[in-house]
Protein backbone atom coordinates (compact mmCIF):
# COMPACT_ATOMS: atom_id res chain seq x y z
CA UNK A 1 0.00 0.00 0.00
CA UNK A 2 1.47 3.67 -1.06
CA UNK A 3 2.16 5.73 1.20
CA UNK A 4 -0.70 8.85 2.03
CA UNK A 5 0.94 12.08 2.15
CA UNK A 6 -1.40 13.45 4.79
CA UNK A 7 -0.26 17.27 4.55
CA UNK A 8 -0.89 17.47 0.93
CA UNK A 9 -4.46 15.91 1.38
CA UNK A 10 -5.53 18.09 4.33
CA UNK A 11 -3.80 21.41 2.29
CA UNK A 12 -6.18 20.31 -0.74
CA UNK A 13 -9.00 19.89 1.48
CA UNK A 14 -8.55 22.89 3.32
CA UNK A 15 -7.53 25.31 0.47
CA UNK A 16 -10.38 23.74 -1.71
CA UNK A 17 -12.97 24.70 1.42
CA UNK A 18 -11.65 27.54 1.80
CA UNK A 19 -11.49 28.72 -2.00
CA UNK A 20 -15.63 27.91 -1.80
CA UNK A 21 -16.45 30.11 0.94
CA UNK A 22 -14.31 33.43 -0.55
CA UNK A 23 -16.07 32.60 -3.65
CA UNK A 24 -19.53 32.34 -1.92
CA UNK A 25 -18.47 35.09 0.53
CA UNK A 26 -17.97 37.38 -2.57
CA UNK A 27 -21.19 36.29 -4.36
CA UNK A 28 -22.93 38.09 -0.86
CA UNK A 29 -20.74 41.37 -1.50
CA UNK A 30 -21.94 41.37 -5.01
CA UNK A 31 -25.34 40.59 -4.49
CA UNK A 32 -25.44 43.29 -1.31
CA UNK A 33 -23.96 46.15 -3.84
CA UNK A 34 -26.97 44.80 -6.75
CA UNK A 35 -29.53 44.60 -4.06
CA UNK A 36 -28.17 47.81 -2.43
CA UNK A 37 -28.28 49.73 -6.02
CA UNK A 38 -31.74 48.27 -6.87
CA UNK A 39 -33.44 48.81 -3.91
CA UNK A 40 -31.85 52.61 -3.57
CA UNK A 41 -33.62 52.86 -7.50
CA UNK A 42 -36.98 51.55 -6.62
CA UNK A 43 -36.74 53.88 -3.47
CA UNK A 44 -36.27 56.78 -5.88
CA UNK A 45 -38.74 55.75 -8.13
CA UNK A 46 -41.76 55.49 -5.97
CA UNK A 47 -41.23 57.36 -2.88
CA UNK A 48 -45.01 57.12 -1.56
CA UNK A 49 -45.03 53.23 -2.05
CA UNK A 50 -42.47 52.97 1.36
CA UNK A 51 -45.00 54.54 3.61
CA UNK A 52 -47.50 51.65 2.44
CA UNK A 53 -47.10 48.72 5.15
CA UNK A 54 -47.86 45.48 4.37
CA UNK A 55 -50.59 45.08 6.97
CA UNK A 56 -51.96 48.20 4.95
CA UNK A 57 -51.73 46.45 1.85
CA UNK A 58 -53.52 43.44 3.30
CA UNK A 59 -56.68 45.23 4.98
CA UNK A 60 -57.13 47.50 1.58
CA UNK A 61 -57.07 44.16 -0.17
CA UNK A 62 -59.08 42.38 2.32
CA UNK A 63 -61.58 45.17 2.35
CA UNK A 64 -61.70 45.23 -2.00
CA UNK A 65 -62.24 41.67 -1.54
CA UNK A 66 -65.02 41.91 0.63
CA UNK A 67 -66.40 44.91 -1.33
CA UNK A 68 -66.69 42.57 -4.62
CA UNK A 69 -67.67 39.36 -3.06
CA UNK A 70 -70.91 41.20 -1.82
CA UNK A 71 -71.62 42.37 -4.89
CA UNK A 72 -74.40 39.17 -6.49
CA UNK A 73 -73.25 38.29 -10.01
CA UNK A 74 -75.64 36.14 -12.01
CA UNK A 75 -75.30 32.56 -11.34
CA UNK A 76 -75.30 29.77 -13.89
CA UNK A 77 -77.92 28.15 -12.14
CA UNK A 78 -76.52 24.87 -12.70
CA UNK A 79 -76.56 22.43 -9.59
CA UNK A 80 -73.61 20.13 -10.05
CA UNK A 81 -73.85 16.98 -7.03
CA UNK A 82 -70.61 15.25 -6.94
CA UNK A 83 -70.91 11.72 -6.05
CA UNK A 84 -68.44 11.00 -2.80
CA UNK A 85 -67.16 7.42 -2.17
CA UNK A 86 -66.37 6.74 1.67
CA UNK A 87 -63.72 4.27 2.79
CA UNK A 88 -65.66 1.56 4.83
CA UNK A 89 -66.16 2.47 8.45
CA UNK A 90 -68.17 1.11 11.42
CA UNK A 91 -69.13 4.49 12.21
CA UNK A 92 -70.58 5.23 8.65
CA UNK A 93 -72.02 1.90 8.17
CA UNK A 94 -76.02 1.99 7.47
CA UNK A 95 -76.04 -1.69 8.72
CA UNK A 96 -75.13 -0.11 12.40
CA UNK A 97 -77.01 2.73 12.06
CA UNK A 98 -80.35 1.14 10.89
CA UNK A 99 -82.88 -0.51 13.46
CA UNK A 100 -81.82 -4.39 12.85
CA UNK A 101 -84.70 -6.60 13.01
CA UNK A 102 -84.71 -8.38 16.16
CA UNK A 103 -84.26 -11.98 15.78
CA UNK A 104 -87.39 -14.29 15.40
CA UNK A 105 -87.01 -16.95 17.51
CA UNK A 106 -89.31 -19.80 17.50
CA UNK B 1 -30.68 -32.67 -32.77
CA UNK B 2 -29.35 -32.65 -28.72
CA UNK B 3 -25.93 -31.32 -29.93
CA UNK B 4 -27.75 -28.31 -31.15
CA UNK B 5 -30.43 -28.26 -28.52
CA UNK B 6 -26.78 -27.69 -26.45
CA UNK B 7 -25.13 -25.41 -28.84
CA UNK B 8 -28.35 -23.21 -28.39
CA UNK B 9 -28.32 -23.64 -24.52
CA UNK B 10 -24.52 -22.74 -23.91
CA UNK B 11 -25.64 -19.45 -26.40
CA UNK B 12 -27.94 -18.35 -24.04
CA UNK B 13 -27.35 -15.67 -21.22
CA UNK B 14 -28.18 -18.38 -18.80
CA UNK B 15 -25.61 -20.73 -19.42
CA UNK B 16 -23.36 -18.07 -19.24
CA UNK B 17 -25.03 -15.95 -15.99
CA UNK B 18 -22.19 -16.04 -13.21
CA UNK B 19 -23.42 -14.93 -10.00
CA UNK B 20 -21.89 -11.61 -10.12
CA UNK B 21 -24.62 -11.08 -13.39
CA UNK B 22 -27.36 -12.21 -11.05
CA UNK B 23 -26.27 -10.19 -7.87
CA UNK B 24 -26.69 -7.22 -10.43
CA UNK B 25 -30.07 -8.12 -12.34
CA UNK B 26 -31.01 -8.42 -8.76
CA UNK B 27 -29.97 -4.78 -7.47
CA UNK B 28 -31.56 -3.62 -10.57
CA UNK B 29 -34.77 -5.07 -9.46
CA UNK B 30 -34.67 -3.04 -6.14
CA UNK B 31 -33.69 0.18 -7.45
CA UNK B 32 -36.65 -0.48 -10.10
CA UNK B 33 -38.90 -0.98 -7.16
CA UNK B 34 -37.98 1.88 -5.25
CA UNK B 35 -38.00 4.33 -8.63
CA UNK B 36 -41.71 3.12 -9.33
CA UNK B 37 -43.04 1.93 -6.17
CA UNK B 38 -41.16 4.46 -3.78
CA UNK B 39 -41.21 7.11 -6.47
CA UNK B 40 -37.26 7.81 -5.57
CA UNK B 41 -35.83 9.81 -7.40
CA UNK B 42 -37.89 7.92 -9.99
CA UNK B 43 -36.48 10.09 -13.38
CA UNK B 44 -33.17 9.29 -12.79
CA UNK B 45 -32.86 5.98 -10.80
CA UNK B 46 -35.42 4.50 -12.67
CA UNK B 47 -33.06 4.95 -15.98
CA UNK B 48 -30.33 3.94 -13.91
CA UNK B 49 -31.05 0.68 -13.30
CA UNK B 50 -32.75 -0.67 -16.64
CA UNK B 51 -29.33 0.66 -17.84
CA UNK B 52 -27.88 -1.66 -14.87
CA UNK B 53 -30.22 -4.35 -16.06
CA UNK B 54 -29.05 -4.07 -19.43
CA UNK B 55 -25.53 -4.14 -18.77
CA UNK B 56 -25.56 -7.33 -17.02
CA UNK B 57 -27.25 -9.10 -18.99
CA UNK B 58 -25.03 -12.10 -20.28
CA UNK B 59 -23.85 -12.74 -23.89
CA UNK B 60 -26.19 -9.55 -24.47
CA UNK B 61 -22.70 -7.21 -24.57
CA UNK B 62 -24.85 -4.27 -24.38
CA UNK B 63 -21.55 -2.09 -23.13
CA UNK B 64 -17.97 -2.58 -23.47
CA UNK B 65 -16.15 -0.65 -20.97
CA UNK B 66 -12.76 -1.84 -22.18
CA UNK B 67 -13.62 0.55 -24.65
CA UNK B 68 -13.08 3.57 -22.01
CA UNK B 69 -10.59 1.64 -19.89
CA UNK B 70 -7.58 3.98 -18.44
CA UNK B 71 -10.03 6.81 -18.38
CA UNK B 72 -10.01 7.59 -21.92
CA UNK B 73 -11.66 6.52 -25.36
CA UNK B 74 -10.07 4.35 -27.48
CA UNK B 75 -10.98 5.32 -30.74
CA UNK B 76 -9.81 2.95 -32.64
CA UNK B 77 -11.42 -0.55 -31.57
CA UNK B 78 -14.62 1.73 -30.90
CA UNK B 79 -15.16 2.35 -34.46
CA UNK B 80 -15.71 -1.60 -34.95
CA UNK B 81 -17.33 -2.46 -31.31
CA UNK B 82 -19.19 -0.14 -30.05
CA UNK B 83 -22.87 -0.35 -29.15
CA UNK B 84 -25.74 1.93 -28.73
CA UNK B 85 -25.05 2.06 -25.21
CA UNK B 86 -21.33 2.84 -25.91
CA UNK B 87 -22.45 5.63 -28.03
CA UNK B 88 -24.99 7.13 -25.63
CA UNK B 89 -21.97 6.99 -23.11
CA UNK B 90 -19.31 9.40 -25.62
CA UNK B 91 -22.01 11.81 -23.57
CA UNK B 92 -21.16 11.32 -19.94
CA UNK B 93 -17.52 10.95 -21.38
CA UNK B 94 -17.11 14.15 -22.69
CA UNK B 95 -18.84 15.71 -20.34
CA UNK B 96 -21.96 16.45 -21.92
CA UNK B 97 -25.50 15.25 -20.65
CA UNK B 98 -24.47 16.76 -16.93
CA UNK B 99 -23.89 20.52 -18.82
CA UNK B 100 -27.15 20.19 -20.81
CA UNK B 101 -29.30 19.11 -17.30
CA UNK B 102 -27.69 22.44 -15.73
CA UNK B 103 -29.19 24.16 -18.99
CA UNK B 104 -32.29 22.84 -17.56
CA UNK B 105 -31.62 22.93 -13.81
CA UNK B 106 -31.53 26.50 -14.58
CA UNK B 107 -34.11 27.42 -16.49
CA UNK B 108 -36.17 25.65 -13.50
CA UNK B 109 -34.36 27.49 -10.78
CA UNK B 110 -35.69 30.59 -9.61
CA UNK B 111 -32.65 32.84 -7.92
CA UNK B 112 -35.01 35.59 -6.33
CA UNK B 113 -34.54 34.28 -2.99
CA UNK B 114 -30.96 34.20 -3.69
CA UNK B 115 -30.91 37.62 -4.92
CA UNK B 116 -33.23 38.88 -1.99
CA UNK B 117 -31.16 37.11 0.64
CA UNK B 118 -27.29 37.19 -0.43
CA UNK B 119 -26.31 35.85 3.02
CA UNK B 120 -27.91 32.32 1.62
CA UNK B 121 -25.12 31.92 -0.28
CA UNK B 122 -23.01 31.78 2.63
CA UNK B 123 -25.45 28.92 3.63
CA UNK B 124 -24.68 26.88 0.94
CA UNK B 125 -20.68 27.27 0.85
CA UNK B 126 -20.59 26.17 4.56
CA UNK B 127 -22.91 22.93 3.72
CA UNK B 128 -20.33 21.36 1.13
CA UNK B 129 -18.13 20.96 4.25
CA UNK B 130 -19.40 17.82 3.53
CA UNK B 131 -17.69 17.17 0.31
CA UNK B 132 -14.16 18.00 1.73
CA UNK B 133 -14.12 16.03 4.90
CA UNK B 134 -15.70 13.02 3.00
CA UNK B 135 -12.65 13.37 0.83
CA UNK B 136 -9.96 13.15 3.61
CA UNK B 137 -11.93 10.25 4.77
CA UNK B 138 -12.01 8.49 1.25
CA UNK B 139 -8.20 9.00 1.27
CA UNK B 140 -8.22 7.15 4.89
CA UNK B 141 -10.10 4.38 3.26
CA UNK B 142 -7.72 4.07 1.00
CA UNK B 143 -9.11 5.41 -2.33
CA UNK B 144 -6.85 7.62 -4.62
CA UNK B 145 -6.96 11.22 -4.31
CA UNK B 146 -8.91 11.59 -7.91
CA UNK B 147 -11.43 8.81 -6.79
CA UNK B 148 -11.91 10.31 -2.86
CA UNK B 149 -12.42 13.58 -4.55
CA UNK B 150 -15.54 12.62 -7.00
CA UNK B 151 -17.04 10.20 -3.87
CA UNK B 152 -17.29 13.93 -1.49
CA UNK B 153 -18.90 15.30 -4.39
CA UNK B 154 -21.83 13.15 -3.46
CA UNK B 155 -21.77 14.98 -0.34
CA UNK B 156 -22.91 18.26 -2.56
CA UNK B 157 -25.81 16.32 -3.25
CA UNK B 158 -26.54 17.11 -6.82
CA UNK B 159 -26.26 14.50 -9.42
CA UNK B 160 -25.55 16.05 -12.59
CA UNK B 161 -22.39 17.91 -10.71
CA UNK B 162 -21.25 14.02 -9.32
CA UNK B 163 -22.00 12.61 -12.49
CA UNK B 164 -19.60 15.55 -14.53
CA UNK B 165 -17.13 14.91 -11.51
CA UNK B 166 -16.71 11.47 -11.63
CA UNK B 167 -16.67 11.14 -15.62
CA UNK B 168 -13.84 13.54 -14.92
CA UNK B 169 -11.67 12.10 -11.91
CA UNK B 170 -12.80 7.97 -11.48
CA UNK B 171 -14.63 6.87 -14.26
CA UNK B 172 -14.71 3.44 -12.85
CA UNK B 173 -16.34 4.34 -9.86
CA UNK B 174 -19.21 6.25 -11.86
CA UNK B 175 -22.28 3.66 -11.23
CA UNK B 176 -21.56 3.32 -7.70
CA UNK B 177 -21.28 7.34 -7.04
CA UNK B 178 -24.06 7.81 -9.31
CA UNK B 179 -26.63 5.36 -7.60
CA UNK B 180 -25.16 6.68 -4.15
CA UNK B 181 -25.77 10.18 -5.17
CA UNK B 182 -29.20 9.88 -6.13
CA UNK B 183 -30.51 7.25 -3.85
CA UNK B 184 -29.14 9.28 -0.69
CA UNK B 185 -31.10 12.68 -2.68
CA UNK B 186 -34.48 10.45 -2.38
CA UNK B 187 -33.81 9.90 0.88
CA UNK B 188 -32.61 13.49 2.00
CA UNK B 189 -36.21 13.77 3.83
CA UNK B 190 -34.83 10.67 5.80
CA UNK B 191 -31.37 11.53 6.47
CA UNK B 192 -31.44 15.58 7.53
CA UNK B 193 -34.78 15.73 10.26
CA UNK B 194 -32.80 13.54 12.98
CA UNK B 195 -29.70 15.99 12.34
CA UNK B 196 -31.61 18.84 12.03
CA UNK B 197 -33.61 18.15 15.58
CA UNK B 198 -30.33 17.20 17.13
CA UNK B 199 -28.60 20.57 16.21
CA UNK B 200 -31.25 22.85 17.09
CA UNK B 201 -33.08 23.95 20.03
CA UNK B 202 -36.74 23.75 19.99
CA UNK B 203 -36.80 27.53 19.96
CA UNK B 204 -34.57 28.19 17.12
CA UNK B 205 -36.87 26.10 14.81
CA UNK B 206 -39.72 28.42 16.03
CA UNK B 207 -37.65 31.55 15.02
CA UNK B 208 -39.89 33.32 11.73
CA UNK B 209 -38.03 34.99 9.80
CA UNK B 210 -39.48 38.42 8.11
CA UNK B 211 -40.70 38.11 4.70
CA UNK B 212 -37.91 38.48 1.78
CA UNK B 213 -38.02 42.06 -0.45
CA UNK B 214 -39.19 41.91 -3.78
CA UNK B 215 -36.46 40.93 -6.32
CA UNK B 216 -37.27 43.42 -9.63
CA UNK B 217 -37.20 41.60 -13.10
CA UNK B 218 -33.58 43.57 -13.94
CA UNK B 219 -31.78 41.99 -11.07
CA UNK B 220 -32.99 38.48 -11.95
CA UNK B 221 -31.99 38.96 -15.83
CA UNK B 222 -28.38 40.71 -14.15
CA UNK B 223 -27.90 37.83 -11.49
CA UNK B 224 -26.85 34.68 -14.23
CA UNK B 225 -24.83 37.42 -16.05
CA UNK B 226 -22.86 38.13 -13.13
CA UNK B 227 -22.24 35.16 -11.50
CA UNK B 228 -20.97 33.34 -14.66
CA UNK B 229 -19.03 36.03 -15.39
CA UNK B 230 -17.19 36.03 -11.79
CA UNK B 231 -17.26 32.65 -10.90
CA UNK B 232 -16.12 31.59 -14.46
CA UNK B 233 -13.09 34.06 -14.53
CA UNK B 234 -11.72 33.13 -11.26
CA UNK B 235 -12.39 29.51 -11.66
CA UNK B 236 -12.48 28.19 -15.39
CA UNK B 237 -13.21 24.72 -14.29
CA UNK B 238 -16.06 25.36 -12.95
CA UNK B 239 -17.33 27.22 -16.13
CA UNK B 240 -19.09 24.35 -17.62
CA UNK B 241 -20.83 24.06 -15.19
CA UNK B 242 -21.96 27.45 -13.84
CA UNK B 243 -21.80 28.70 -17.47
CA UNK B 244 -24.75 26.40 -18.49
CA UNK B 245 -26.72 26.80 -14.88
CA UNK B 246 -26.69 30.58 -15.87
CA UNK B 247 -27.52 30.14 -19.46
CA UNK B 248 -30.79 28.31 -18.55
CA UNK B 249 -31.49 31.05 -16.06
CA UNK B 250 -31.07 34.18 -18.75
CA UNK B 251 -33.38 31.86 -21.15
CA UNK B 252 -36.02 32.25 -18.23
CA UNK B 253 -35.34 35.40 -16.64
CA UNK B 254 -35.41 37.39 -19.72
CA UNK B 255 -38.67 36.33 -20.83
CA UNK B 256 -37.67 36.61 -25.00
CA UNK B 257 -36.72 33.38 -25.42
CA UNK B 258 -39.77 31.32 -24.12
CA UNK B 259 -39.84 28.11 -26.79
CA UNK B 260 -35.95 27.64 -25.92
CA UNK B 261 -36.53 28.23 -22.57
CA UNK B 262 -39.43 25.29 -22.42
CA UNK B 263 -37.60 23.24 -24.76
CA UNK B 264 -34.70 22.92 -22.38
CA UNK B 265 -36.96 22.73 -19.33
CA UNK B 266 -38.88 19.87 -21.07
CA UNK B 267 -37.95 18.40 -24.19
CA UNK B 268 -34.45 18.75 -23.54
CA UNK B 269 -33.91 17.90 -20.15
CA UNK B 270 -36.21 15.08 -20.23
CA UNK B 271 -34.00 13.05 -23.40
CA UNK B 272 -30.72 13.85 -21.87
CA UNK B 273 -31.96 12.55 -18.57
CA UNK B 274 -32.99 9.12 -20.43
CA UNK B 275 -29.54 9.11 -22.27
CA UNK B 276 -28.04 10.07 -19.12
CA UNK B 277 -29.48 7.57 -16.63
CA UNK B 278 -29.22 4.64 -18.95
CA UNK B 279 -25.59 5.10 -19.80
CA UNK B 280 -24.41 5.45 -16.05
CA UNK B 281 -26.32 2.58 -15.00
CA UNK B 282 -24.66 0.90 -17.66
CA UNK B 283 -21.12 1.61 -16.35
CA UNK B 284 -22.25 -0.57 -13.53
CA UNK B 285 -20.89 -3.77 -14.52
CA UNK B 286 -20.88 -6.26 -11.65
CA UNK B 287 -16.84 -6.08 -11.79
CA UNK B 288 -17.04 -2.36 -11.04
CA UNK B 289 -20.03 -2.62 -8.44
CA UNK B 290 -19.68 -5.80 -6.54
CA UNK B 291 -16.45 -5.04 -4.49
CA UNK B 292 -15.92 -3.34 -0.76
CA UNK B 293 -15.28 -0.26 -2.42
CA UNK B 294 -18.93 -0.37 -3.47
CA UNK B 295 -19.70 -0.36 -0.10
CA UNK B 296 -17.42 1.73 1.04
CA UNK B 297 -18.54 4.61 -1.35
CA UNK B 298 -22.09 3.79 0.36
CA UNK B 299 -21.05 4.70 3.81
CA UNK B 300 -19.16 7.85 2.90
CA UNK B 301 -22.46 9.23 0.89
CA UNK B 302 -24.50 9.46 3.87
CA UNK B 303 -21.31 10.51 5.81
CA UNK B 304 -21.19 13.66 2.90
CA UNK B 305 -24.75 14.23 3.17
CA UNK B 306 -24.65 14.38 7.27
CA UNK B 307 -21.78 16.58 7.78
CA UNK B 308 -23.09 18.59 4.60
CA UNK B 309 -26.17 19.23 6.67
CA UNK B 310 -24.74 19.72 9.80
CA UNK B 311 -21.99 22.62 8.12
CA UNK B 312 -25.35 24.58 7.02
CA UNK B 313 -26.99 24.16 10.26
CA UNK B 314 -24.03 25.40 12.03
CA UNK B 315 -22.80 28.24 10.38
CA UNK B 316 -27.11 29.82 10.70
CA UNK B 317 -26.67 29.52 14.28
CA UNK B 318 -23.19 30.88 14.14
CA UNK B 319 -24.30 33.67 12.06
CA UNK B 320 -27.68 34.61 13.97
CA UNK B 321 -24.84 35.09 16.88
CA UNK B 322 -23.99 38.67 15.28
CA UNK B 323 -28.09 39.13 14.06
CA UNK B 324 -29.93 41.58 15.89
CA UNK B 325 -33.09 40.30 17.33
CA UNK B 326 -35.93 40.53 14.70
CA UNK B 327 -33.46 39.77 12.17
CA UNK B 328 -32.68 36.21 13.23
CA UNK B 329 -32.78 33.45 10.80
CA UNK B 330 -34.06 29.90 11.32
CA UNK B 331 -31.16 27.76 11.38
CA UNK B 332 -33.30 25.34 9.72
CA UNK B 333 -32.87 26.93 6.15
CA UNK B 334 -28.91 26.14 6.70
CA UNK B 335 -29.39 22.76 6.08
CA UNK B 336 -31.19 23.08 2.64
CA UNK B 337 -27.77 24.42 1.52
CA UNK B 338 -27.05 20.68 0.60
CA UNK B 339 -28.15 21.23 -3.17
CA UNK B 340 -31.37 18.22 -3.62
CA UNK B 341 -33.12 20.76 -4.89
CA UNK B 342 -36.06 21.58 -3.64
CA UNK B 343 -36.41 18.75 -1.58
CA UNK B 344 -34.08 19.74 0.99
CA UNK B 345 -36.22 23.33 1.21
CA UNK B 346 -38.78 21.44 1.89
CA UNK B 347 -37.83 18.71 4.60
CA UNK B 348 -36.62 22.73 5.96
CA UNK B 349 -40.28 23.58 5.61
CA UNK B 350 -41.85 20.48 7.50
CA UNK B 351 -39.75 20.22 10.07
CA UNK B 352 -39.85 24.01 10.83
CA UNK B 353 -44.23 23.80 10.63
CA UNK B 354 -43.79 21.25 13.18
CA UNK B 355 -42.10 23.28 15.74
CA UNK B 356 -44.32 26.36 14.73
CA UNK B 357 -47.24 25.87 12.74
CA UNK B 358 -47.28 29.21 11.29
CA UNK B 359 -43.63 29.20 10.02
CA UNK B 360 -43.31 29.19 6.46
CA UNK B 361 -39.78 28.97 5.52
CA UNK B 362 -40.34 27.50 2.22
CA UNK B 363 -39.38 30.67 0.32
CA UNK B 364 -36.13 31.13 3.10
CA UNK B 365 -35.21 27.76 2.47
CA UNK B 366 -34.85 27.89 -1.46
CA UNK B 367 -32.03 30.62 -0.97
CA UNK B 368 -29.65 28.61 0.59
CA UNK B 369 -30.79 25.88 -1.52
CA UNK B 370 -29.82 27.24 -5.00
CA UNK B 371 -26.82 28.66 -3.28
CA UNK B 372 -25.91 24.78 -2.81
CA UNK B 373 -26.38 24.02 -6.35
CA UNK B 374 -23.51 26.88 -6.98
CA UNK B 375 -21.64 25.97 -4.73
CA UNK B 376 -21.47 22.38 -5.32
CA UNK B 377 -20.71 23.93 -9.03
CA UNK B 378 -17.82 25.37 -7.56
CA UNK B 379 -16.58 22.91 -4.97
CA UNK B 380 -16.35 20.34 -8.05
CA UNK B 381 -14.48 23.08 -10.67
CA UNK B 382 -11.80 23.38 -7.62
CA UNK B 383 -11.89 19.61 -7.25
CA UNK B 384 -11.12 19.08 -10.92
CA UNK B 385 -8.24 21.72 -11.37
CA UNK B 386 -6.60 20.35 -7.99
CA UNK B 387 -7.04 16.38 -8.79
CA UNK B 388 -7.28 16.50 -12.58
Amino acid sequence: MTQIDWSSILTVAFIGFSLVIVMLLLMVFVMKGFGAVFTHQRKKQSPSQSEVDGETVAAIMTALRLFSSARHDRETEMLTILSIKRAYSPWNSKIHGLTQMPDYRK
Amino acid sequence: MSESLLKFFQETGFAGATWGNIVMILVSFLLLYLAIKHKFEPLLLFTIAFGMLLTNLPGAGMFHSELFAGGHVHWGSFVQNAGLLDYLYLGVKLGIYPCLIFVGVGAMTDFGPLIANPKSFMLGAAAQVGIFLTFIGAIALGFTPAQAGSIGIIGGADGPTAIFLTSMLAPELLGPIAVAAYSYMALVPVIQPPIMRLLTTKKERMIKMEQLRPVSKTEKILFPIVIAVIISMLLPSAAPLIGCLMLGNLMKECGVVDRLSKTVQNELMNIVVIFLGLTVGATATAEAFINLKTLGILLLGVVAFAVGTSGGLLLARFMNLFLPEGKKMNPLIGAAGVSAVPMAARVAQTVGQEANPSNFLLMHAMGPNVAGVVGSAVAAGILLSFLG
